[in-house]
């Protein structure tokens, strides 16, 4: 009897094992067909002409705002970093404009607090939305994960920095606004401490702070240290600024066997931290530096307590909106000067990207909606930023120093500051805060000289070249 | 086939007999959890300690390198000389055992206003890690919270430390907050074992003149000590993985990075997945081992008579 049970029960198992076995196959089979049908549609859509953005989309530059997709109904999702202005409604502002100008695309938006890492995670999910603004992954990666706005060349008539996500000469990202990159300073201060003519060298600096630090109450240079990434904007100076070449960041650095040898001419990765290094020594920062905040910094310098601040252009708005003296606030060329002429370079912030994995409607929607951002929102002059936009109006104004932009890496070497980055842990422009840190720690304790760090960071580039097999170059 | 209807009847019966509907029973209830389990804890975890033997990014492609990861983890000065930080949260950690377990004996005898008093010491457990960073960074600021309170007692400002920046003090400052933090969690876990103590043995030890001290050691101690130790084994594990603390108060810099902290930038930041999952693999060994050691030393001082 127990025999048969098992038997009984074994048969009635099995047989219903065989009929959802066969059920699937039938289906899977079906898939498979309307795969390959749908493949083939694909090749000879894409075969019969040039490579287009969306696949029988407009490209950023054909869609005419007010005109294309005016009949298209859709919700598109758009995440990005910008808690400030999501709590304050500028962007709810900015949809519902672009709201009386197409009523059926639903914009929502997502912001995110801690952006850099969060992005990243999301992204590798596929199913996060269909327009955030890029975060640092591989340029080889791009095709995989965004859609292109068009090629460069043609993105060149729109907008600054098409080049910024440029994989294959296609166009894969647009800043909501660029940066140039400069010296954040309280005029007032500079004028009481007698500083007459605006330092252009590092020792012309160190002097013009060390005059502050004599003649007024202010702190000449506040590091923001305890806030990590403040620290880390001092990479943000190297190549344009420091060696007066746009090829050296992303084409040379990478290749160059001693990025951080003194010149001695007071340019260069050397002279750039150097005055970091000298300004910490000689106590011309902040009393307590681990205990600096960040949004108090912005009151300190708006009310003349703080000399200047090593921050890029976009903190101008900031700081100018912290107190009630924003005429007080200006933006200089950073005091590296190569063969007679202060540079500054500019960039993006960060860029829109579109998804790749989102439904043709949503592709086209969230183009016309990144165009609409770039040209007619406004949001980057709100901001005080460099323009992206070639057409939109402006007010920035930086006349005194040579506006370079670093350009890309060559082809083949996208990613090859990102490994190298990773490789040796001294994440130049990606993070790397740290290290810029414990500059700040070594001259204030004085337990490591400038030339031991520079010495030891070479080591580390040095080791990474090796492990990745990079051709010296330089 | 002619007995199938007796076959399905006497299968019907052996579905309905006690014993299988009581494994049936077992079962449909284990499986979710069991599947849970599996999902969030058990895989993830196998994916780590496959992630450490290749070299990797998030996205991108990974390259297998065998056991160079842990060989960089030994090797480097910042992955295991980071576990000395950890000497400073255990010296905490004995302190905060001994500040609750004193404060947890008198707090069992009748004390005036003591559930106000347990109430304000647990309450620190129950804020959030990250607001108490944020609290201590103002706390220990220059000029602010600490230094003004010390100015109070008769120092001068002139005199006193920097809590953050001086390296020779920033991480005793840090193992404060953490001390701060749980040893009113540690003292209600105590009181709640003196409780349980029988009052009788009080009674007898008071006829017989013990005082309170003698109480202490040969009554409450001896019946508490299955949560002292777990106890001290909680607070040496989670010494060796500390990371609010440096994490929020000082971000890692200044020579208070400890081995989470370590192994968060290098995950994130760097991006070597694969070198932060050996870490992780060995800080749960050595956890594992940790523990090991204070279960043997453990039964060696109280006997062989626990489980």
């Amino acid at each position: 009897m127990k025999l048969k049970r098992a038997v009984a029960l074994l048969m009635t198992a099995a047989i219903s094992v065989t009929t959802v076995g066969c059920a699937s196959d039938k289906k899977d089979a079906d898939k498979t067909t309307t795969a390959k049908q749908q493949s083939t549609d694909a090749t000879t859509g894409g075969s019969e002409g040039e490579p287009v953005a969306t696949s029988g989309g407009e490209t950023y530059g054909e869609i005419k705002l007010g005109e294309s997709y005016k009949d298209l109904t859709t919700t598109i999702k758009f995440i990005h970093h910008k808690t400030d202005r999501d709590a304050d409604g500028t962007i709810a502002g900015y949809i519902a404009k672009f709201n009386e100008l197409y009523p059926n695309i639903t914009v929502e938006t997502e912001a995110i607090t801690d952006y850099a890492e969060d992005a990243l995670l999301r992204l590798s999910t596929g199913d996060w939305g269909d327009i955030m603004f890029i975060p640092a992954i591989d340029k080889s990666e791009l095709s995989t994960y965004f859609t292109p706005f068009g090629t460069v060349e043609e993105m060149d008539q729109y907008i600054n920095f098409p080049k910024n996500w440029e994989l294959d000469g296609m166009c894969y990202g647009i800043g909501y606004m660029g940066n140039a990159q400069g010296l954040l300073y309280n005029i007032r201060v500079f004028n009481e401490a007698g500083v007459t003519t605006l330092p252009k060298t590092p020792d012309e600096f160190i002097d013009a702070l060390k005059k502050i630090k004599e003649n007024t109450d202010a702190i000449p240079l506040y590091t923001n240290y305890a806030d990590g990434w403040t620290m880390g904007a001092w990479d943000s100076y190297l190549g344009g600024i420091t060696e007066g070449d746009s090829t050296w960041l992303n084409q040379k650095f990478a290749h160059t066997a001693h990025p951080f040898a003194d010149k001695g001419n007071g340019t260069g990765a050397y002279s750039l931290y150097k005055i970091l290094y000298d300004a910490v020594a000689e106590g011309l920062i902040e009393d307590d530096y681990t205990t600096t905040d960040w949004e108090g910094c912005k009151g300190m310098i708006n009310r003349g307590e703080i000399g200047c601040m090593v921050l890029g252009s976009w903190a101008v708005a900031q700081m100018k909106a912290a107190g009630d003296k924003p005429q007080d606030i200006g933006y200089m060329p950073f005091p590296i000067t190569v063969n007679g002429t202060q540079y500054a370079t500019a960039g993006p912030d960060y860029c829109y990207g579109i998804n790749a994995n989102s439904s043709e409607d949503n592709k086209h929607a969230a183009m016309v909606f990144v165009k609409w951002m770039v040209e007619e929102s406004g949001w980057c002059e709100f901001e005080g930023g460099y323009p992206i936009s070639k057409t939109a109006p402006t007010t920035f104004d930086f006349s005194a120093a040579t506006i370079i932009e670093d350009e890309p890496a060559l082809p083949g070497d996208e990613d090859l500051m990102n490994e190298m980055n990773s490789e040796s842990e001294l994440s130049f422009n990606a993070g790397g805060n740290s290290k810029v840190q414990a500059i700040v720690e070594a001259a204030a304790t004085g337990s490591k000289s400038f030339d031991d760090i520079m010495a030891e960071w070479t080591q580390k580039w040095n080791d990474a070249q090796s492990s990745l097999g990079v051709e010296i170059k330089y | 086939m002619g007995n199938s209807v007796s076959d399905s009847a006497g299968f019907k019966a052996w579905f309905g007999s006690r014993k299988v509907q009581r494994i049936i029973v077992m079962v449909t209830f284990m499986i979710i959890p069991l599947i849970l389990l599996f999902l969030f804890t058990y895989l993830p975890f196998g994916e780590m300690i496959s992630f450490s033997f290749y070299k990797m990014k998030y996205i991108g492609k990974k390259t297998f390198v065998g056991l160079k990861n842990y060989a960089s983890v030994f090797k480097r000065e910042d992955c295991f000389g980071a576990l000395k930080l950890s000497l400073y949260y255990m010296l905490g950690s004995l302190v905060q055992l001994t500040i609750a377990l004193y404060l947890a004996t008198i707090l069992s005898f009748k004390v005036k206003g003591g559930n106000i008093f347990k109430g304000f010491m647990f309450f620190p457990f129950l804020i959030n890690g990250i607001a108490v960073g944020f609290i201590f960074k103002f706390f220990y600021t220059r000029g602010y919270v600490f230094d003004t309170v010390l100015q109070w007692c008769g120092f001068n400002l002139e005199n006193l430390p920097y809590w953050l920046k001086d390296q020779a003090i920033n991480n005793y400052s840090l193992v404060g907050t953490s001390v701060w933090r749980y040893f009113g969690q540690n003292m209600v876990l105590f009181i709640g074992a003196i409780m349980s103590v029988d009052s009788s043995l009080y009674e007898a030890a008071m006829i017989d003149g013990a005082n309170k001290f003698q109480q202490f050691i040969y009554i409450i101690v001896p019946n508490i000590k299955k949560i002292i130790l777990l106890n001290v084994i909680l607070s040496i594990t989670g010494s060796l993985s500390a990371f609010e603390p440096p994490y929020v108060i000082t971000s890692g810099a200044n020579g208070t990075g400890t081995y989470f902290v370590i192994m968060h930038e290098i995950a994130h930041t760097q991006q070597k997945v694969g070198l932060a999952s050996a870490m992780a693999v060995v800080l749960l060994a050595i956890i594992l081992f940790a523990t090991l050691v204070q279960k043997i030393v453990f039964r060696g001082i109280y006997g062989q008579e626990e489980d």
